[in-house]
């Protein structure tokens, strides 16, 4: 059961890190005919890229979205995503460990709301058949969707450490500073 | 607006610091409190449904998209030779300066922070290699290791920035132009640092290590040429956006292809390098996002409350000279920085504390870069920094130990705030050059 859902955000966060390399994809088609026309002006070369880069910039924003979605799940597994652990940290024990519920207990809770409304937004969408309003007209419920999993993967993975911590398992793990080099600011 | 109302608008933030205190997940927690704000003033509200419409709309915006791809850009350049060639480029022409190679630190760090968006990065980035180096040569840590931890911030404040994007997403200001704004303040404060370190020296001559031996003159340069690639790819960067060529977004796609060919020619582009790269970048988007997320949710809310509007009126009709205003903001955020990160610090304050500029008349490109340097002092104050838990993890140091040598840099910062303050042309020339600029 637990190495299944290891896999699980495993596998999303591998999806959201294809999201992330589609991402520059998008973002480059929709450069490509304003360096065309670059190239034609101050060089007088033909133009390489003659092409319209219909809705590039909404689907590189829909790629945004989805790829962190996917991810929150195995960021969290990480211990990646911020909070203050100052007090937390002073904790030792039994209160460390009850600290530790009251975060999951409540994150769990939270996750949920963001999960069930993030499916919600997704299936509503789906049945009116919203459509984005870009030249490109997207069914709103794609992007969507990865908002949706995503959420829905995160919610999973809180609820299964608060039953380890509860449980009497291990703590989360907190990145060590080596780490803390990539949590860039 | 009764202040009833605004006595509850106070109470939910009040509930949202005892959330952060508990451990909460920053996102998670303003997503709690702004479920309990919609529930309390706009019942009929659908709270949910206005929560995932608005995170969605606002988290696939194509201007929030330069910040994975700058992120990326960095978590490539990390991977690279960069550090080293950097120090081998730079440490020839050091030796004469007071100071000699503590001044690799700042000036790395100054031109690596053009090509990165952030402060930790730009710290692990440099110090990889100035750090060990330093040491060997029997430099005295207090000022190796502070001046890398101040120097490191300039990461933020020299474009490309990720807090500029997050800050100009929130204010709706053109991060092009923030770019621009930021490139004086940045040389300006890297001046700052380095006269502290050349000062220092003179009055401490014997704890500087001597010179190097000397290298004839074209031997330097060619150690020099290894810098080459990084300028190639600022030029690409920095010029595409100056020039009006490229937006933000355009000109970190161009970014992340060019540190690609750096790692190429560096032979470090490898399959393993390329997928780490992608998942540390898309980890790093994620964790910001989650925040983005809240805040957004978090916005929505107060708006709701009034409390943004009552505060700038509140403020209005107390007359605080905008000087003052700004102090008073600036020793907020101090605080606040203490505890919270600088994302998080931005985009929870941005619902009240951005109606309350306008209504000032602070000028909210002068703004961003004010609230950007405040951020950089935020990173090295304890007991949270980033710079400081950056260095720590390198260094084996403690958190208030580097706090403490990284003082002096701290209050290079504030200097530069004051000289900002009362010459604000330092902060606008290069953006009202700017007549073309993209998007």
């Amino acid at each position: 059961m637990r190495s299944a859902l290891k896999t699980l955000y495993e596998v999303t966060g591998v999806l959201g890190g294809i999201f992330m390399v589609l991402l520059l994809v998008f973002v480059l088609y929709s450069v490509g005919p304003g360096v065309g026309l670059w190239i034609e002006q101050t060089f007088g070369l033909p133009n390489p890229t003659p092409y319209v880069a219909r809705s590039a910039d909404e689907f590189a924003g829909y790629a945004m979205l989805a790829s962190a979605f996917l991810a929150l799940a195995s960021t969290f597994g990480r211990g990646e995503h911020i909070r203050v652990t100052l007090f937390v940290q002073r904790l030792q024990g039994t209160p460390r460990r009850l600290a530790e519920i009251w975060c999951l207990a409540l994150g769990s809770l939270l996750t949920g709301y963001l999960a069930w409304f993030s499916v919600r937004l997704c299936w509503q969408s789906y049945e009116i058949n919203d459509l984005s309003t870009g030249l490109v007209a997207t069914p709103l419920w794609m992007p969507q969707v990865g908002m949706a999993v995503g959420a829905v993967v995160l919610c999973i993975a809180v609820v299964e450490q608060l039953v380890v911590v509860a449980t009497g398992g291990p703590l989360m793990e907190e990145p060590s500073g080596e780490e803390a080099a990539h949590l860039e600011r | 607006m009764g202040s009833i109302d605004a006595q509850i608008a106070l109470l939910a933030i009040c509930a949202l610091f005892f959330l952060f205190g508990t451990g909460i997940w920053i996102g998670m927690s303003m997503i709690g409190v702004s479920i309990a704000v919609m529930w309390l003033f706009a019942p009929a509200k659908p709270a949910g449904d206005a929560m995932a419409t608005v995170v969605f709309s606002d988290l696939s915006s194509w201007t929030l998209t330069a910040l994975p791809l700058f992120i990326w850009m960095g978590e490539v350049l990390f991977r690279t030779a960069i550090s080293e060639e950097m120090f081998r480029g730079l440490a020839p022409w050091m030796q004469r300066l007071p100071g000699r190679l503590v001044h690799t630190n700042i000036i790395g760090c100054t031109i690596f922070a053009a090509v990165s968006g952030s402060s930790a990065a730009t710290c692990a980035t440099i110090g990889k290699m100035t750090v060990p180096e330093l040491r060997r040569r029997g430099y005295p840590d207090a000022i190796a290791i502070g001046s890398l931890s101040g120097a490191g911030t300039l990461g933020l404040l020299i474009p490309p920035s990720l807090i500029m994007i997050v800050y100009g997403v929130q204010a709706e200001v053109s991060i092009a132009k923030l770019f621009a704004a930021g490139i004086i303040p940045g040389v300006l404060l890297a001046g700052l640092m380095m006269s502290y370190v050349a000062g220092w020296s003179l009055l401490n001559p014997s704890k500087i290590p001597p010179a190097d031996p000397a290298m004839p003159l074209t031997e330097k340069l060619r150690e020099s040429s290894s810098l080459i690639p990084v300028v190639l790819l600022i030029l690409l960067v920095l010029g595409s956006i100056y020039a009006g060529v490229a937006t933000a977004t355009e000109s970190a796609a161009f970014g992340v292809l060019g540190s690609f060919a750096i790692a190429f020619w560096q032979r470090r582009l490898t399959l393993r390098n390329f997928w780490d790269s992608v998942m540390g970048a898309t980890r790093l988007t994620s964790m910001i996002l989650l925040i983005l997320a809240g805040a957004s949710f978090l916005k929505l809310a107060m708006g709701f409350t009034g409390l943004p509007r009552h505060l700038a009126e509140t403020i209005a009709a107390m007359g605080l000279t905008p000087g003052m205003l700004i102090l008073v903001l600036a020793v907020l955020y101090i605080i606040l920085g203490c505890f919270l990160d600088g994302i998080s610090m931005i985009v929870l304050t941005a619902a009240i504390v951005l109606p309350m500029i306008e209504q000032a008349g602070i000028d909210k490109i002068w703004f961003g870069i004010f609230i950007t340097i405040v951020v950089e002092m935020a990173q090295i104050t304890p007991p949270v920094g980033f710079n400081l838990f950056v260095l720590q993890g390198m260094t084996g140091k403690s958190i208030f130990w580097i706090g403490k040598v990284s003082l002096p840099f701290f209050l290079s910062m504030v200097l530069c705030l004051l000289l900002l303050y009362f010459f604000p042309g330092l902060v606008s020339f290069l953006p009202d050059m700017m007549v073309n600029a993209a998007r």
